[in-house]
């Protein structure tokens, strides 16, 4: 009669996940994203790897570098942030996410001076297919950026460890799809 | 691993890609920074996100970014690098 009772009360994997799961279900969306529009350059550069190579080098890798240095510190902030709020430190928390927010504006104002190198070159959207990716792929990337920013400001005036969880999560995924675009865009 | 500690990685992989694209060229620089992404990509999961308290998604998570950076490397590599 009670068979099936433990069956229904194993712990299931999603259990152990830290943080909300919805929160997993907008990372795992967006990493799909932004995968499948990494995987179409690599396939389209196939087609003219030389022009993909000309039009690359009208990009600066040593301020990308630069700006992937600056978001993977803006996030250990956000990290210490939870740290500080889960110890009941919410003064501290707020600093924190504060200083994540910071290296926000610093990482877009760096994006923004690249965009208006290439358009003061006279390059845009369409002048190859290479910068047709790199506008959709880093303007959509800066986008989450800009919004992360917002959500850091809104979790930080909530101050509870579940919002500043979720909030710091969102600005981790913004880092893990960086560290994946860098490479591909403005290395190989 | 600390926080701490996972950030001063991060630093020094991200500076090592930077290098690794001033010294190398071709198939030999895709074949350095991609599984540098990918190391990159599995702190932050495993660290920054905690994702280190769900061993088995946490593999899962490993399994399926190797299996894309892999791909990546295959069209990097047909493209002559």
């Amino acid at each position: 009669m009670n068979g099936n009772a433990p069956s229904a009360e194993r712990p299931s994997a999603l259990d152990a996940l830290p943080g909300d799961l919805m929160m997993w279900v907008l990372i795992v969306s967006e990493l799909a994203v932004f995968g499948a529009g990494l995987l179409a350059f690599m396939a389209v550069r196939l087609t003219d790897p030389a022009g993909f190579a000309e039009a690359q080098a009208h990009l600066s890798p040593l301020k990308a570098g630069i700006n992937t240095i600056v978001l993977v510190t803006s996030g250990w902030f956000a990290a210490l942030g939870l740290r500080a709020v889960e110890a009941g430190q919410v003064g501290r928390m707020r600093g924190l996410l504060a200083l994540a927010s910071v290296l926000g504006v610093v990482f877009l104002v760096l994006k923004g001076q690249e965009y208006a190198a290439l358009w003061s070159a006279g390059i845009g959207f369409e002048t190859h297919a290479f910068f047709t990716f790199h506008i959709l792929l880093t303007g959509f990337h800066a986008a989450h950026v800009l919004a992360g920013i917002v959500v850091l400001a809104l979790v930080g005036a909530l101050a509870t460890p579940q919002a500043v969880e979720t909030g710091a999560a969102f600005w981790h995924m913004v880092d893990v799809v960086w560290v994946l675009l860098f490479p591909v865009v403005y290395l190989l | 691993m600390t926080l701490t500690r996972a950030w001063i990685l991060l630093v020094a992989l991200s500076a090592l890609t930077t290098l690794a694209a001033a010294g190398l060229g071709g198939r030999w620089l895709a074949l350095a920074v991609l599984p540098l992404a990918w190391a990159k990509a599995q702190l932050i999961l495993n660290r920054y996100l905690q994702l280190s308290q769900a061993p088995a998604i946490a593999r899962g998570f490993a399994l399926v970014l190797a299996l894309f950076m892999a791909l990546m490397l295959g069209l990097a590599l047909a493209a002559g690098g």
